[in-house]
């Protein structure tokens, strides 16, 4: 019997070698959305329990480090969505940005808080399109959804943070 | 439908804001710096996976619907 079908027999042995060898790729898919290492690991620990909890419905034929991958953007995404800033971003308008360094500082502060404030979704496509410049295809799949569904996202995603950042007076270069 | 102007909006917008968002957001370390093996297993452990009381409830519920209507044995058979 192979690893996989140990591991949907229950085999606590077959799980711990997929721990070990997927644990690293888990945790970098996860604080690649998170951006926050302490997080990531929790929430690492919590994608494996729930794999383990949902082997009966993992096909040994199937693609296990796909399957949780889907599992851990998921649990990545309701954290986003649970702590998601309340406080309100558009605060007064500011003129043309400067070069002075606080004002620099200032300016990229308000991006990060637009980011921090688009819905988890789009949120999450945009991190790992424009930020990490992950193939699309490769999104696709870990959203559980379509290339054009993900190209969608980030294009929302893109319109949402320019209106806000216009509305804050904040112009990108 | 999006068209040749909005696509080239999108694209001028994509780029002034991915570059906007790199500097903004920090790049992150991806290594995970310790082996989570233990932390799951003490997860296991403390939650251990148990049956939800209203699978019990739908049991308990079924064993006495057989109980009074022995012939449901039959259609839940033939459903089975």
């Amino acid at each position: 019997m192979d690893l996989l079908q140990r591991f949907t027999h229950g085999e606590i042995d077959a799980f711990e070698t997929l721990v070990h060898q997927f644990q690293g790729d888990v945790y970098a898919w996860i604080v690649r959305i998170v951006r926050d290492p302490g997080v990531a690991e929790d929430l690492t620990v919590e994608t494996l329990w729930r794999i383990y909890r949902a082997r009966h419905q993992f096909r040994p034929d199937g693609n296990f480090g796909a399957w949780a991958r889907r599992i851990a953007t998921n649990l990545a995404i309701d954290h986003l969505r649970r702590n998601r800033p309340e406080q309100s971003f558009l605060a007064e308008p500011r003129g043309v940005p400067q070069a002075d360094p606080v004002v620099e500082r200032e300016t990229q502060e308000r991006i990060q808080q637009a980011f921090r404030r688009l819905p988890a979704k789009l949120q999450v496509a945009a991190t790992l399109a424009l930020i990490e410049e992950l193939p699309y295809d490769e999104i696709a799949s870990a959203l559980g959804t379509s290339v054009g569904a993900v190209k969608l996202r980030v294009f929302r995603a893109v319109r949402i943070l320019r209106k806000r950042l216009n509305q804050a007076g904040v112009r990108p270069e | 439908m999006i068209g040749h102007e909005d696509n080239y909006m999108t694209e001028h917008d994509d780029r002034q804001i991915r570059d906007a968002l790199k500097q903004s957001i920090p790049p992150v370390n991806t290594e995970l710096r310790r082996d989570l093996w233990l932390d799951v297993l003490r997860k296991l452990d403390l939650h251990p996976v148990r049956v939800p009381w209203y699978d019990w409830a739908l049991v308990g519920l079924s064993a006495a619907m057989f109980l009074v209507f022995p012939r449901l044995v039959l259609v839940f058979a033939y459903h089975l």
